[in-house]
């Protein structure tokens, strides 16, 4: 007990003391001002039954780490410049490989005007670009119907551009902010569809394509209220190898999936009054692709909502609780129908994930937090597109039924 | 019979000063070659929230702020509706980390803030109304209406009694305004703030003439009245 109690205390003190050594956060350089942040974040999940995120959580796992560091600078008066490194494991994703989450070159004309290139987060829904930052919500995970983490590969950036801009309406009508953009989206071959596919054999090379869209959100005259709506539509191509579905035995041949539809409308919107904040998003994601080079065809509509609500006790107390709603409806064409009946059904537990979460967040201080998560899980919504279940991990099948512990702690600068 | 009226001054300052003094608390102020004397209550929303890093005018502007403390709270209060400082410093953080934007300079104290402002073109700043500040400009903030679109082309310094000067008695006056098409102050109402500075600002104002426009215009005024100036 002394011993658990002391490896706490010396947890404390290496946290308080990197905080010391990490306030330095800017420096000069060619007489501009260069800032630097980071953060780094260390979750827990211990479940019953189904294993989840990829992680061996029926037995508690600790495989729920990431961490980044950005540098920015204010170039000119318009001109901002800056970048950002990222990296995670989160059971068998990320595996540490580091990736450049950002990269961006911001100009900006006017309040009304600005673009921004290179490679930007997404702006879509209300959590979309800084789903990673767990330090800015009450919640340690989430709703993975609209933000799945194990897919944060599919919607998190762009190498391209976007113009965007803030609109002051007349007659105290609130504030419009537009976002456009267009570019292209390279999954990391350690996200959570490469590895879905892995569990048929495949093995994914490459995966990316063509990504366009919008976001136009309004600042209502009610004080608090904003709402919003987000539209992305995709061309996404993925090639690798898999085994042959019609001769396994022959070991593999030539993978290739390819969109033939793919977009994703997203409506949501938030209300915070006094310490209370409550958010709601609504995501309908059309997967329509070929598989095997034309021969096959998938339709997929995937739709996810949620409803959550955090009250802020005092000033380092927090609660929330939210409820999450995914279904998933999947129709194989073609060759592969075969072995593919159609999943329509989404009242069964492997067509849909309900989800109702209940957390407490302390904050130790401005930099340090500790969340304490429920999840209690109805369904596993495993296929044909991931949402946190995969058979990798769950070799005997799925239960029913998941309840989940998450404990997680973040520290930033 | 100077010290009974000097006793009768005072008497009518403490009894007509208003109860609730968090708007008039804080003072918006800038570094001294900002051109513009006043601006909008939108644009220093605008402009403490990175939305917007110049004003109307094109001057190129640089937030900052204080820590925490009476003086932050009562900014965030009445000028950025951002709920808590925790609520700020995690909008901010959104900025950081996804690429959007930087973290303002944030410092300890009003002394502080004041000698940044001071010192750097463009900076912009909030401090307590009863703070000294020398060698930067304190702004008057058109607070509602439409008021912004709406170029002030004449303006007239209001009267500072010397007895309230003297006696370190100043503060913010907050003044409704209604102009009229062709750019003259045709009505003002003293809003908050000390009644006989309201009723000198009121004054002065009255003479003040905007840029014409089709319709008329209400808006609200801060006028600062800084007894260490």
């Amino acid at each position: 007990m002394h011993k658990r109690v002391r490896s706490l205390v010396s947890l404390y003190l290496c946290f308080q003391a990197a905080q010391i050594t990490l306030k330095a956060q800017e420096f000069k350089l060619l007489d501009r001002t260069v800032q630097v942040h980071g953060f780094v974040s260390q979750g827990f999940v211990y479940s019953n039954d189904n294993n989840w995120l990829t992680m061996n959580t029926s037995q508690g796992s600790g495989a729920f780490t990431d961490f980044a560091l950005n540098m920015s600078s204010q170039v000119t008066e318009k001109l901002r410049v800056g970048a950002q490194g990222y990296d995670r494991n989160l059971g068998q994703l990320g595996q540490y490989h580091p990736s450049l989450d950002w990269a961006v070159a911001d100009y900006r004309f006017k309040s009304w005007f600005g673009i921004r290139g290179g490679k930007v987060k997404t702006t879509f829904g209300l959590y979309n670009d800084t789903q990673d930052e767990d330090f800015l919500r009450t919640f340690a995970l989430l709703p993975q119907s609209v933000y799945p983490t194990d897919l944060r590969d599919a919607t998190i950036a762009h190498l391209g551009a976007d113009i965007y801009g803030k609109i002051s309406l007349t007659h105290r009508l609130g504030v419009l902010s537009y976002t456009a953009y267009a570019g292209h989206r390279s999954d990391s071959i350690y996200s959570g569809y490469p590895y879905y596919l892995s569990s048929f054999g495949a093995e994914i090379k490459s995966f990316g394509g063509l990504q366009y869209g919008g976001d136009l959100r309004w600042n209502t005259p009610v004080k608090g209220l904003q709402i919003g709506v987000s539209r992305l539509n995709e061309h996404i191509t993925g090639k690798g190898s898999a085994i042959n579905p019609f001769a396994p035995g022959a070991g593999l041949v030539p993978y290739s999936e390819s969109s033939k539809a793919d977009w994703t409308n997203q409506f949501y919107g938030e209300y915070t009054v006094g310490k209370f904040r409550i958010d709601s998003e609504y995501r309908r994601y059309w997967r329509n692709q070929e598989l095997f080079s034309g021969t096959s065809e998938s339709f997929a509509d995937i739709r996810g909502w949620y409803v959550s609500g955090a009250y802020r006790i005092c000033k380092r107390l927090q609660i929330g609780s939210y409820y999450s709603r995914y279904t998933i409806s999947n129709i194989v064409a073609g060759a592969l129908s075969a072995f593919y009946p159609p999943a329509t059904n989404t009242n069964l537990p492997a067509n849909h994930d309900y989800d109702k979460v209940i957390t407490g967040r302390v904050d130790l201080n401005r930099f340090w937090n500790l969340k304490v998560e429920g999840h209690f899980m109805n369904g596993y919504g495993s296929g044909p597109y991931p949402n946190g279940f995969y058979t990798q991990v769950n070799p005997s099948g799925f239960a029913p039924n998941t309840n989940a512990l998450v404990l997680k702690t973040s520290l930033n600068f | 019979m100077k010290n009974h009226k000097l006793f009768s001054l005072v008497a009518v300052v403490v009894i007509f000063a208003p109860v609730r003094v968090i708007a008039a608390d804080v003072k918006v102020i800038a570094n001294g070659s900002m051109k513009a004397d006043m601006i909008s209550a939108n644009e220093v929303k605008s402009v403490f929230l990175e939305e917007s890093n110049s004003l109307s005018d094109g001057t190129h502007v640089e937030p900052v702020l204080e820590k925490d403390g009476p003086v932050h709270e009562a900014f965030l209060h009445e000028y950025l509706a951002a709920g808590t400082n925790d609520d700020l410093q995690s909008y901010y953080r959104a900025l950081v980390f996804s690429g959007r934007g930087s973290m303002p300079k944030q410092l300890g104290s009003d002394a502080e803030v004041v000698a940044y402002v001071a010192r750097t073109k463009g900076a912009i700043g909030y401090v307590s109304a009863e703070t000294g500040v020398e060698d930067v400009k304190t702004l008057t903030i058109l607070r509602e209406g439409n008021g912004a679109q709406r170029r002030l082309v004449t303006r007239v310094e209001p009267d500072y009694p010397d007895t309230l000067k003297r006696l370190n008695i100043g503060g913010t006056v907050r003044l409704q305004v209604s102009i009229g098409p062709k750019g003259n102050v045709d009505t003002v109402e003293v809003l908050g703030g000390n009644p006989i500075l309201g009723e000198s600002a009121a004054a002065a104002v009255k003479q003040w003439v905007y840029t014409a426009s089709r319709s008329r215009t209400i808006a609200e005024l801060s006028i600062p009245f800084d007894s260490h100036h």
